[in-house]
């Protein structure tokens, strides 16, 4: 019986000897149903060409780090199986509206810079001592927020914006997904340090709801909606008496 | 938003050389839902031009009904047709967008969706009969 096999072509940039990049062919065998595009990169460089450079850590969907182009669409190359592709070649790519640094390997320095400018974490006003115990919360707002907390910043949604690939200032989906996490969260008193770098023009304003982040999110998070109800809560505290009140 | 300007803290090597892609001017072709999505948003340069149309016949009509004649050429009456599939497109696409956008508590979002065309109905039925109302 002959080998199942399956052909994966990587991206390959050195930016030490290449102008652009170029697509380099593997043949691998394709031994095992369960086998993910993370495997057959990891068989690569285990046993054919140890120099094919990628991001990956926990091969289970939650760091977010092996976001890549497959076949032309965002995905987690650990949640990308080969059965649904073969005996198709898969053609594995950088994630697209990002710098290359080398291979399949993306420059996040953008990215990064713009999460930390929506202060993706708790903003009190005053801080209560420890003593003074925790701040609770009941389910009913836990649930207000919970689906945008579940991102991790794989980047796949800003490969997907073509709003973000055509201006890269736009402040993107997944950070003005955790923008709004923090300002619904019950335990939060921050919206106002946030709201001039969200409702800034190339944040939230910026999007013109193409609705392609949503589609292409690992977690079922929905940067869509919370752009797009950003911008109604936002009018809203512009518009409204006392809308913007401090809170 | 812009990078902040260098500090202290930045590394201070120089930075390695990346490749910038660029897209393509095509990149709207390459996948259905980035399609219709253009599709969505080329719907509203019709429909903005039919209501430049329609502003100059409300000026026509300015001075009463005895010297007016509704433009009536058949270019005109396909064009609006037209722009009558391009209206009934971007009102679905926009009202069907509305249970994402409204979120209120307790809610579900199908309730809203349907809401919003219930109300499209009723304001083209007020509509509809208030013009009918005027012809005769």
């Amino acid at each position: 019986m002959t080998e199942k096999r399956i052909t994966i072509r990587a991206t390959r940039f050195d930016p030490e000897k290449d102008r652009s990049p170029r697509l380099q062919s593997y043949d691998i065998p394709f031994s095992d149903e369960s086998m993910v595009v993370l495997d057959a990169l990891n068989h690569i460089k285990a046993h054919v060409d140890g120099s094919l450079s990628y991001r990956w850590s926990c091969r289970m969907g939650i760091c977010g780090s092996c976001g890549m182009m497959v076949n032309g669409t965002p995905k987690l190359t650990c949640n990308a199986f080969l059965r649904d592709y073969w005996p198709r070649s898969i053609t594995v790519e950088p994630l697209t509206n990002f710098p290359i640094v080398r291979d399949l390997v993306i420059d996040m320095e953008s990215f990064m810079h713009k999460l930390k400018s929506i202060k993706p974490w708790i903003i009190r006003k005053q801080d209560y001592p420890l003593g003074a115990g925790e701040h609770r919360q009941t389910m009913e707002q836990i649930d207000e927020f919970r689906q945008f907390s579940e991102c991790i910043n794989c980047m796949l949604c800003y490969a997907a914006c073509p709003v973000y690939g055509l201006n890269n200032e736009f402040l993107g989906p997944a950070a003005i997904a955790l923008a709004r996490r923090y300002n619904l969260d019950s335990r939060d008193q921050g919206i106002k340090e946030r709201l001039p770098v969200i409702a800034d023009s190339e944040g939230i304003w910026e999007c013109s709801f193409v609705g392609e982040c949503s589609v292409v999110c690992p977690k079922g998070v929905d940067p869509a909606k919370a752009i797009q109800q950003t911008k109604l809560d936002t009018t809203m505290r512009f518009v409204l008496p006392y809308g913007n009140r401090d809170e | 938003m812009k990078a902040p300007p260098a500090s202290a803290d930045a590394p201070t090597s120089a930075a390695p050389r990346v490749y910038k892609p660029e897209m393509g001017r095509g990149w709207w072709l390459g996948k259905r839902h980035y399609f219709l999505y253009i599709v969505r948003e080329f719907t509203a340069l019709p429909l903005a031009l039919w209501l430049l149309w329609f502003l100059v016949e409300i000026q026509r009509a300015s001075n009463g009904p005895k010297g007016y004649y509704p433009h009536s050429s058949i270019g005109f009456v396909v064009f609006s047709v037209i722009v009558l599939g391009f209206a009934l497109y971007h009102t679905y696409t926009f009202l069907s967008l509305a249970g994402v956008i409204i979120h209120i508590k307790g809610v579900p979002a199908r309730l809203i969706v349907l809401s919003q065309f219930a109300l499209w109905l009723v304001a083209s039925v007020v509509i509809a009969a208030v013009l009918i109302g005027f012809a005769r």
